[in-house]
């Protein structure tokens, strides 16, 4: 048990003492996930807006297809991401493979059914009557739209935050389109995942906290823009 | 002459293919009340959303001073607002809730006094309310916030959906000072829809009756709901469950919904019977007097067993009998008044 507790010690000494290598992990995986995330909330909320607040043909269906993805397996995800960025890929001009760009597309693609299933949720939960009342006090399509969009607001950050969470504690998506390459792509996951492999604990508890420490800060953040 | 405020033409509306409304035609004057009473699922607040623009009719049209509308048209918003029974409110501020109509108006004037003004309307004290989040408010301070939120913008059109069912008397009391308030200040017309027919007869220019998505007459009517029992002498009869029975002539079925004019029923005088032209009487007590706002009629609620029947009340026997709540009566008509929906 002595390891455990030792493994905090210095985890604590490498965070505070600024090792690089820990930073690094850190700062790519920040780097990473704000893309995808910034992505994914561009392109996921009108889509489950739309999804959660219009009726049209094969909703039903894309409903279905959504939830579906929910369950995307991280190294599926991967596996799909790298065919397509990899050299004899129909991307690989473009010379994503290994490269932070090329994990962000990866989670994109994790965190995108998170964002449009959890945000068209909490448009289908919003109530019947505020249609009429922003009609009533003459809102017109636009405005009528987007209020509805901000009196769902923390639902759609809800959203966000889970997909954030999911990528940010991914690890096939990071192993397989950045390669774990030291200094360069390797995340707070690939690094954990390595260093606990390599007997390190002490680095592998340091990343982790540092996922706690951003998950507690998220939250903070949320909790802040609630009370405003 | 200006053109009515709402023509109302060939209307019919069908939620999922079920037609809910059919008004062939109505007729709403500028600066008018006009109450609409019913059973729940008659139709009233179908037509109210239809006349708020917030639902597209699906057969006929609705003319806005004279000229088609549709919902979102420049003619219609800002002009046309509509308070519903919940009090539904923004997740923002009274203030933003209120100032809400302003702000998508593009209102250019000072929104705090505009709101404040309303709040004072609806009863509420600015300086306490305006800071409160929405969640932080009773039902009736809610529901008179909503209404605030409606009369700042000054409309044209005021329509209320049982704007009172849901609050305790003192709320109901400021929303309907409130609602008046708007016709008066600025020729707001009204259209209410309430089970308060009291309170509708007292204010309102015309009350239209609405049964089963159809116009069923207007002003003071009486609703007798079925189920009708056959009897020996081929008639049929309401039980009342006091022991009487209201009898009338033959239903189209047994759960048909009898329509009587206050007119056709009379309270008879002290030893007077029913005469060989009111063939039917029953026993009941009045438990109101009331008089009607544009005839000036005098009209007496009847309470037999457990319905209350309207009959109005002529000149030559209000002389020759004394009429007082609590008062026993015996009441006559004749079965073949009664019409059936």
């Amino acid at each position: 048990m002595d390891f455990i507790f030792v493994g905090f010690i210095e985890a604590f000494s490498l965070l505070l003492g600024g090792d690089d290598q820990t930073w690094s992990a850190v700062a790519a995986t920040i780097k990473a996930s704000s893309g995808s995330m910034v992505a994914s909330l561009i392109l996921g909320v009108p889509l489950g807006f739309t999804l959660g607040y219009f009726d049209f043909p094969a909703k039903r269906q894309a409903r279905l297809l959504v939830d579906t993805a929910l369950a995307l397996p991280t190294v599926f995800i991967g596996l799909v991401v790298y065919a397509f960025i990899s050299k004899r890929g129909p991307l690989g001009e473009m010379g994503l493979l290994f490269t932070l760009p090329g994990i962000a597309i990866g989670q994109t693609i994790l965190a995108l059914p998170v964002v449009i299933a959890l945000s068209a949720t909490a448009v289908e939960s919003m109530d019947r009557h505020l249609r009429t009342l922003l009609i009533s006090l003459g809102a017109n399509r636009r405005q009528l739209l987007l209020s509805s969009l901000w009196e769902v607001r923390y639902g759609v950050l809800a959203a966000g935050l889970t997909a954030y969470g999911r990528v940010m504690t991914e690890v096939g998506i990071s192993m397989m389109v950045g390669g774990n390459i030291k200094w360069h792509t390797r995340t707070i996951t690939t690094a954990i995942a390595l260093e606990t492999g390599k007997g390190m604990f002490a680095t592998g508890i340091a990343l982790g906290l540092v996922l706690i420490a951003i998950a507690f800060g998220v939250n903070v953040c949320l909790s802040f823009l609630r009370k405003k | 002459m200006p053109p009515p405020t709402y023509r109302i033409e060939n209307l019919v509306h069908r939620y999922n293919n079920q037609p809910v409304l059919a008004v062939d035609r109505l007729e709403i004057e500028p600066a008018s009340i006009v109450g609409l009473v019913g059973p729940n699922g008659g139709g009233k607040s179908t037509l109210l959303k239809l006349m708020a623009f917030i639902l597209r009719p699906t057969e006929g049209t609705i003319l806005f001073n004279g000229a088609p509308a549709a919902p979102f048209d420049e003619s219609v918003r800002f002009r046309v607002t509509l308070l519903t029974q919940d009090p539904y409110l923004m997740k923002r501020t009274v203030f933003n809730n209120i100032a809400y109509g302003l702000k998508v108006r593009g209102d250019q004037e000072d929104w705090t006094q505009a709101v404040h003004a309303a709040l004072t309307m609806v009863g509420l004290d600015p300086n306490i309310f305006s800071r409160r989040q929405w969640n932080e408010l009773s039902g009736g301070e809610a529901q008179r916030v909503a209404l605030a939120a409606r009369l700042v913008l000054k409309p044209r059109v005021l329509l209320l959906d049982e704007p009172t069912a849901s609050v305790d008397a003192a709320s109901s009391e400021l929303i309907r000072a409130a609602a008046l308030g708007a016709r008066s200040e600025w020729g707001t017309t009204l259209a209410i829809a309430s089970h308060d027919r009291e309170w509708l007869y007292d204010v309102c220019d015309e009350v239209l009756h609405l049964f089963k998505g159809k116009p069923a007459g207007t002003g003071r009517s009486n609703m007798i709901f079925g189920p009708w029992i056959p009897e020996d002498n081929g008639r049929y009869a309401k039980l009342l469950g006091n022991g009487g029975r209201m009898t009338v002539s033959a239903p189209p079925n047994a759960d048909a919904t009898a329509f009587i004019d206050p007119a056709a029923i009379r309270i008879l005088g002290k030893g007077e019977t029913a005469s060989s032209t009111d063939s039917v009487s029953v026993h009941g007590t009045i438990t109101r007097l009331s008089l009607e706002k544009r005839r000036g009629d005098l009209f007496a609620d009847v309470r037999v067993g457990p319905l209350t029947l309207v009959v109005r009340v002529v000149e030559s026997h209000l002389a020759a009998m004394t009429l007082h709540r609590g008062w026993p009566v015996t009441i006559a008509y004749r079965p073949e008044n009664i019409r059936w929906r």
